[in-house]
Parts: structure tokens; sequence; C-alpha cells
């Protein structure tokens, strides 16, 4: 199986290339970029073949495509990937307008493609164990969760996550999808209500965008939950951030704690804790689906719709800052 | 709460000289192991005291207060100080008007832990507060009385009030006056939980956010608190649970599963201990010896308007700006 990296705006796509290259059979064509230095140097960093234009790569028909660019340019890589006939796994979030998501959804649909949204969370052994434990009915109804999807300013790794233009916005699109996106699945319910607070107090010298935020979500089945997104981590924290969900059900209370798996290691060369993570490997597993989606010619575990839906959420944040009202979804 | 006063009140020159409650064995229960008299109704023990300590029920320190107040002692007053506004208003202005001091039982300011980060964001080392977590989780308080005040919203304020006043008050302490709040709590959709469970969110006027936790819906006898509070300049964080320094784990230990309501413990110093600590700054500002308050009944004020805001955030659904919260 052939797939192609299309741009390496995200960093995201460093870990990407090596999952499918750990993957028997998955040939990784190699690499386009509309930013030329950039695509060279990953190409050359990767030790992979450097496409000059993205059509020469959908040209040579991969099978699928791994689109990594900003997320304002989601939409043009993944129209063109789909008019190619190839098979796509785009970054989170999938657009920054319900516009474009929708325009994706369906442009793919019609194409007969796969649309898969890297959500990796749902690939998570913690997450996917609390989640088979939900199912079973082992916490009873599911009344509030208490989530925190918090990290440092990304401008350090990519300078564009802090361009409005490019990112679509700074911590509420960043760091509301992944929690907003489990939620969704393991309640089996849609988000009815969305409230969210954003502020810019942290990293405030870096970037013009919200860097704090506070997001509540009603969903139908009546669980309300929280998201903490904010940019609230210093740069040196022991780690990048983290992901933690309190869920307060009928039968008790489980706390997730996504990234604990970790040793804590202090160097004479860091002069600080960090944390060395030990657990598995979530994008392995995600990027495993996209292949196997396209193996098995099935729906993937994550479809362009789930990345819609979330989409939704975030631009319902924002409407929520702006008016400082609570917005309504339609269920 | 009462006895829990009066064990710290030990700690200072002060003497407990009379105790009263409608429960009159508990009164003796209480007063015994200070030789104090057991004083048949409120009135008469204000007739022989200087200072008062009010551990009722909420909705009863309206009241006393303005009882205390007349008299002319000074009042330590439980925390929340009442349920409306317009109480707190009358309370603040009588002893004023009185001329005495009024003393509000906000405990967390004085655990130790949440001192130390109060005193980190003041002296700048974290920088200007951005976004604040607090949580405080728990089981329902006196599960097995169904009798009992906690569960009557009228007398306690419920949860919401109660329990999550706490934490209103210290995000004020830490990022300053709050300006609007917006609040879900499972009970009006889960009336069948083991508790209520409430996750609220504080826009502070200069703009910090603070989120803040309040429950009473988990097992017991779990009590879970943690704090995090950061800064542009820095971050503070604490769990509870990872700042256990004693793990004891016995063969046969068996559990008691009728507690009345769990307080945090944590050994310390007996000077260390929160509600003598508390009790001790109290004394200290009576006596004049102290005349910064940690707590004034302004910020005790101020916290019931936040938890009125909270509610009436629920009932409505839509956010709500303090300044509506008048009465």
């Amino acid at each position: 199986m052939k797939i192609g990296m299309m741009s390496f705006a995200h960093h995201h796509a460093e870990s990407y290339i090596q999952n499918l290259r750990a993957i028997p059979d998955v040939e990784v064509m190699g690499i386009a970029d509309d930013d030329t230095e950039r695509g060279k140097h990953f190409a050359e960093m990767f030790n992979t073949r450097w496409f000059e234009s993205y059509e020469a790569l959908l040209a040579e028909k991969p099978d699928g495509v791994v689109v990594c660019s900003e997320n304002a340019r989601h939409r043009p890589l993944v129209e063109m990937a789909a008019q190619a006939g190839a098979h796509v796994l785009c970054e989170k979030p999938l657009a920054t307008t319900v516009e474009d998501a929708q325009v994706m959804v369906d442009m793919c649909e019609k194409a007969g493609v796969i649309l898969m949204v890297a959500f990796p969370m749902r690939f998570s052994p913690v997450i996917g164990e609390i989640n088979r434990m939900m199912r079973a009915g082992g916490l009873g109804q599911i009344f509030a969760v208490n989530g925190t999807n918090q990290g440092e300013c990304p401008k350090h790794l990519r300078a564009w996550f802090v361009d409005k233009n490019l990112a679509g916005g700074g911590a509420i699109t960043d760091h509301i999808v992944h929690i907003a996106d489990l939620l969704r699945w393991m309640l089996d319910s849609e988000v009815m209500e969305v409230f969210a607070e954003a502020n810019h107090i942290l990293y405030a010298d870096e970037t013009d965008l919200e860097t704090g935020g506070l997001v509540s979500l009603t969903f139908a089945n009546g669980t309300i939950a929280t998201i903490d997104c904010s940019w609230s981590k210093p740069r040196y924290y022991p780690t990048w951030g983290g992901l933690s969900l309190e869920l307060i059900g009928e039968k008790g209370v489980v706390k997730v704690n996504a990234f604990k798996q970790v040793l804590t290691v202090y160097t004479h060369a860091r002069q600080r804790p960090h944390y060395a993570y030990w657990g598995s490997d979530a994008n392995q597993a995600m990027i495993g689906e996209f292949v196997a989606a396209i193996r098995e010619d099935r729906a993937p575990a994550i479809t362009g719709y789930n990345g819609y839906k979330v989409v939704e959420i975030v631009a319902a944040a924002y409407r929520s800052v702006e008016m400082g009202e609570v917005v309504r979804l339609n269920v | 709460m009462g006895i829990r006063h009066a064990a710290a009140w030990v700690h200072t020159p002060a003497r407990i000289v009379g105790v009263t409650s409608p429960n009159r064995a508990k009164a003796e229960e209480a007063a015994a192991p200070y030789g104090a008299k057991v004083y048949d109704s409120f009135t008469a023990l204000l007739e022989n005291v200087d200072v008062v300590d009010i551990c009722t029920p909420t909705h009863l320190h309206h009241s006393m207060v303005l009882k205390a107040a007349a008299a002319g002692k000074h009042i330590v007053c439980e925390k929340p100080l009442a349920l409306t506004m317009w109480q707190t208003h009358e309370m603040i202005a009588a002893c004023e008007a009185a001329g005495v001091q009024l003393l509000v039982a906000h405990v967390v300011r004085f655990f130790p832990e949440y001192a130390v980060a109060k005193g980190i964001v003041d002296r700048g080392e974290i920088g200007r507060v951005g976004v604040v977590r607090l949580s405080r989780c728990m089981f329902k308080p006196a599960r097995d009385n169904p009798d009992s005040w906690f569960h009557d919203l009228d007398k306690s304020g419920g949860m919401m009030f109660d329990l999550m006043i706490h934490d209103y008050d210290f995000a004020r302490w830490v990022a300053g006056d709050v300006e609007s709040v917006f609040a879900r709590n499972i009970a009006p959709k889960f009336p069948d939980a083991a508790g209520d469970h409430a996750l609220v969110i504080l826009r502070h006027t200069n703009g910090a956010l603070s989120h803040v936790e309040g429950g009473q819906a988990y097992p017991a006898p779990m009590f879970l608190t943690s704090l995090e509070i950061a800064g542009d300049q820095g971050l503070i964080e604490h769990r509870a649970q990872s700042s256990i320094p004693l793990s004891i784990y016995l063969h046969d230990s068996g559990t008691d599963a009728h507690v009345q309501a769990a307080v945090p413990t944590s050994p310390l110093e007996r000077d260390d201990d929160p509600y003598v600590v508390q009790i001790k700054h109290f004394y200290d500002v009576l006596t004049g010896k102290e005349t910064n308050l940690r707590v004034t009944a302004a910020d005790a004020a101020a916290a019931v308007q936040i938890a009125i805001a909270a509610i009436e955030s629920t009932r409505t659904g839509r956010r709500v700006m303090l300044k509506d919260v008048v009465s």
C-alpha cells in the first residue's frame, strides 16, 4: 500500500511517517509540501522522496495520503486528494470553519474515499480501558465529566499555531477537540449546549490569540462536562501538558490521566524534572486503523463526520465567548 | 464544627465560658471539657460573654449575628455568612453600627497549602494569574441522617453554597473580584445520584478565569481537594492525594462508613492546624495584636454573592453577572 505525506506544517507528521513505516507492506511514497524548504528538509531527515508539488505526488496514485498542513489549509489538500481518489487521514481539527468541514465530508463521500480525522486519544489503551468499562455499564449513567487538555503554547513547535488565519484560533481551537471527540464517542450522545470563557493572560507576549479557555458542554443525555483547554503549562513543565478526565457516574467515580505512564527524569543537561513517557503510542494504533480501513475497504473508526461535529463544537465555543451566552446546537 | 472551634479556642488565652444548643445533651458534652456553663438560650449566653462563636446551621446565622451585635459582642461566624445578600448586608451593617468585629470562618484561607499558594501569588512569583482550578470532591455528608440540615436547601443552601463557598472565596482571594459566573450541576437532572456535583466557571474582573468543581457524589470516605494556579510567569499545582506524607496499610483494619462529614486531615503541628491558626488569628484581631483581617466581612459577603450567582446560573442556564445579584 502506497501512502503519501501532504505537508509537514504540523509536527505530528514527524510521528505519523514513522508510524506508517512500522506497518508491514506500507510504503511511504514521499513528501509534498507547499513550503519547499520544509518539504526538502523532512524528506532528507526521513530519507524519503521529495515531490515538487501535491499534484506530482497525487499523480503517482497513492492509496492514501496523510494531510498535516496548517489547520486552515486542510480543505484544499483534502479536496485535491479526494479528486485524485486517494483515501485521507487529516490532522485535527478537520477544519477551521463548519462550512469547510461540511464541504470536506461531502466531497470525500462523493469521491468514495475514506476521510479519517486524527484523534489519537481514541486509541489510547488507558482511554480504551475506561471506554470498555463504561460501555459494559460499569459506571452506570455518567452524570458529569471534568476534563482537562492543557498544554504549553505550541508556538515554539510551529509559528503558525498562533497565526489566526492559519490555525483558526488559539487554545480553544487547539485543545477542545480531543476531549470533545472522546466524550461524544464514550457517552454516545451529542452536545446540545456550549458555553465558553476565554482570556489572554498566559503567554500574552507570544500571541494575540486566546491562551486560556474554560468550556462547558451539556450533552443530550443530560451529562454535564467542562474542558480546560488552556495553554497553562509553562515551557519548563516536565512535559508538554496532558489530558485528564474525571467521570462522575451512578456507580462511582473514575479519574483518568492519559499520560501518567511516565518516568520522572532529572539530568544535568536539562536542570529540571522531565517526564519520559513509557505508555503505548496511540498514534501507532491510529495510523494502523487508517491503513486497515483502506485494506478492508471499510469506514474508519473515526469518520469525517466525527471531525465535523467537533468543528461545530469549537465554532460554538467561539460564538459563546463572543456573545457571553450559551450556544445551542441542533441535535 | 462547634466542637472543632472550641478545641481551637483552647489554644488562645480566651476562656470558653458558655455553650448553648437546642440539643441540651450535645451542649453539655461540648461544655464539659472546658468546665463551661450550658445556657438555655442564646440571649442568656450573650449576657455572659465577650465573644460568640456561631456554628449553627447557616439559615440561623442572620438572626443570631443581629442579636449578638445588638448585645455589643464580637462575633465569629461559620461560613457561609448567610444565604441571601440582604441578610449579609444587614449583618455587616449591624456589626459596623455596634462597633463589633465580624469574623467569618472561611477556614480554607488558613489551610497551610492554600495559604502558601496565596503567598507565592502575592509575591508575584508566578506573575499575573490567568487560569485557576479548584476542586473539592467528597461523599454526601450526613447521608445516614435524612433529617440533617445539610440536606435542606433552605437551611444550608445545598452543596453549591455550603461546600463550594470555600473555593469561590479562595478563587477571589488569589485572582480578585468576580465579574460573572456560569454553572452547571447534576442534581436537577439526576436526583437519584449519590450526591450533587457541580462545575462552575468564574470570570474575574481582571480577566482571569477560575474553574471551581464541587462534588458530593463520590463514594465515602473519599475526600479529594486540589488547586492549580497558572500565571504568566509560573504555575502552582497541588493535589491532596499526591501530598500524603503517611500511607498506612494495616491488616484487618476495618473501616468506619458512618462518618458524619469528613474533614481533610494531614499531620501537622498543633500550631499549624488550620482551625487553630484561624481562631488564634481571630483572637489576635480581637485583642488588637493584628489589624489585617485575613477574611473580612466584605470577603464573606462576596463569597455569598458568587454562591447565589452560581445557583442562579444552574437555574436559568445562563451566565450570571455578579452586579445583578443584589438581594
